[in-house]
């Protein structure tokens, strides 16, 4: 009950936020944060709690950016049309890749290697496709998001308050979605799968599925983001599937925690806000990133949530 | 119920088991012993699908479940314990039982479990796992992590992981292996309310004894052969099965 209250009130709070302040800085930063965290908590669902290592999280989120793009330009559907085709999209790639995987059972580091070359695939598919792509020189979206909103009709989210509260639902439904699974019979199947999969084999839990489920549902949320994250920003690059980015969500999740469905978000939070805090320059900049990361793996190998929740329970008790 | 018929495994140049068949009844509790290396814990494994028979046939109820993966295997009533404890390291004793729930959810709701991700059915399986706790002696265990449990209760865990499963057949590898004799003799209690029950129930020991008085039927294996069957102290006064365990020159003493 009292975490439902204090879930209640951190929305309540982050809801009434633009009330307080209009700065365009804070709330680019939050959509950002939020864009973001949505990444890492549906990386956490398939890293976290299924316990897989997949590195075609960023190529999922690259590849639903580009394909709204290209979908509401060459088949004429709306934003939302576009944002759900390449979710559609997006999952039936990440059926086959994970298929592929889970089929000759790739485990750890060689499910890592196997899905980062797949993300590679899909890059260099993005960076070389000119006629569609425009290769590494990416696109300027000329098309922006719409949203039905009742009383105003279908509108152009055009503000940052309008992306603030549009990337503030989007992550909370990411987090409630997560949050149902992770607690029902199918979150107890990830577990199974990630302490100890030959155990849960014998109890009758096939693994082939439930790690293809937790990776294609994962991937599907990081689509949704991607989908955002490129009209917010307004353009396209193949960056988005780098191999930094992939890093990026990784380190946000190790930051953040990966205990709790939405300590991922503390990760994203820091590690988006931070660049922008603290004027370092770039050389400097990744130091720093990087001391921070070394840092908390050290000491804080449960992640800032972790360790904070952990201290809150010891003052309980 | 469960008939095998020349199962055989080869590893490479090694026959782990060899052409062994045996049938197991509704009901009944059957030993299999055998000394160390001699093929029993090879022979659990193809039964279960945790390893593919080279040759033979596994019929259960009627079908040949010969090369079926264990999962497919589990579903079918069909389950397994380990040697040595297989546990999910840090959860609790309940949430172990909360896992292995699987299978009698699948059954009992099909894909309605489905819906229940949206949260318009409550469901549970936690009265059953209650029941197996209690069944298996481990209420006081209940809260404790995997981590915290003495080994008698790790080997004991697994055993009700397995009931979780609602098996018609419980396949039991070693369950007295490393145990103390109150360990031994709570587990001997534990597999007398099973059998009262109905369970039926195939169990490796590899020290002969306390399968001695609880089994009705005995299969003994040596090499990754059959070299005895019949109640436990016909096998066990087996010229062949003395000569196994003690090797030659004792035997003849």
């Amino acid at each position: 009950m009292t975490r439902l209250a204090g879930t209640l009130v951190i929305a309540a709070l982050l809801a009434a936020l633009p009330l307080a302040t209009q700065s365009d800085f804070v709330l680019t930063i939050l959509v950002f944060a939020f864009l973001q965290g949505m990444v890492a908590v549906s990386f956490n669902l398939v890293f976290g709690y299924a316990g897989q290592l997949s590195m075609f999280h960023a190529a999922a989120f690259g590849i639903a950016a580009y394909a709204t793009h290209l979908f509401m330009q060459h088949l004429g559907v709306g934003y939302w049309g576009g944002v759900l085709l390449g979710a559609t999209l997006v999952a039936a790639i990440s059926v086959v890749v994970g298929a592929i995987c889970f089929r000759f059972r790739l485990r750890e580091f060689y499910f890592a290697v196997v899905t980062l070359a797949f993300s590679e695939m899909a890059r260099l598919t993005v960076l070389n496709w000119n006629s569609m792509t425009n290769g590494s020189l990416g696109i300027n979206l000329q098309e922006k998001a719409t949203l039905w909103i009742p009383g105003m009709g279908v509108t152009r989210i055009e503000s940052t308050v309008g992306w603030y509260y549009l990337a503030l639902a989007a992550l909370g439904l990411t987090l409630l979605a997560c949050w149902r699974l992770v607690h029902s019979w199918m979150g107890r199947a990830f577990a199974a799968i990630r302490l100890n999969d030959e155990l849960g084999d014998t109890l009758g839990i096939n693994v082939f599925r439930y790690k293809l489920v937790a990776f294609v549902a994962g991937s599907v949320m990081a689509a949704f983001a991607g989908s955002l994250y490129a009209y917010f920003l307004g353009s396209l690059e193949p960056g988005y599937l780098s191999i930094d980015q992939s890093l990026g969500i990784i380190a946000m999740v190790l930051l953040g925690g990966r205990s709790a469905v939405a300590a991922p978000v503390v990760g994203a939070l820091v590690l988006t806000a931070l660049p922008h805090l603290i004027n370092f320059s770039a050389e400097v900049r990744s130091m720093v990133y990087g001391a921070i990361l070394i840092f908390t793996i050290l000491v804080m190998p449960q992640g800032i949530y972790g360790t904070f929740a952990q201290l809150l329970r010891r003052r309980h008790a | 119920m469960l008939e095998v018929r020349a199962l055989t495994k080869r590893f490479g140049g090694l026959t782990a088991v060899s052409e062994v068949s045996f049938a197991i009844a509704k009901g009944e509790i059957v030993g299999i012993f055998g000394p160390n290396g001699s093929g029993k814990t090879t022979l659990l494994n193809l039964i279960a699908g945790l390893a593919r028979p080279s040759t033979g046939e596994i019929v259960w109820k009627g079908t040949d479940i010969a090369g079926w993966q264990a999962h497919e295997i589990a579903a079918t009533g069909l389950v397994k314990t380990f040697q040595n404890p297989q546990l999910f390291s840090e959860l609790t004793a309940l949430e172990h039982l909360l896992i292995a729930g699987h299978l009698a959810l699948k059954r009992r709701m099909g894909w309605r479990r489905l819906a229940t991700l949206f949260g318009r059915e409550q469901i549970s399986v936690d009265e059953r796992a209650r029941a197996v706790l209690a069944l298996c002696r481990l209420e006081s265990a209940r809260e404790a992590r995997a981590a915290e449990l003495s080994y008698g209760e790790e080997k004991m865990l697994g055993v009700a992981m397995g009931l979780m499963c609602d098996p018609e057949l419980l396949l039991l590898d070693e369950p007295a292996s490393g145990l103390g004799a109150e360990e031994i003799e709570s587990l001997e209690n534990v597999l007398r309310d099973l059998k009262r029950e109905g369970m039926t129930l195939c169990v490796i020991d590899h020290k002969v004894g306390f399968l001695r008085k609880l089994a009705d039927r005995a299969i003994s294996l040596h090499h990754g052969a059959k070299i005895a069957e019949g109640t436990p102290e016909e096998v066990l006064s087996n010229p062949d099965v003395v000569t196994a365990y003690l090797g030659r020159a004792h035997a003849a003493i």
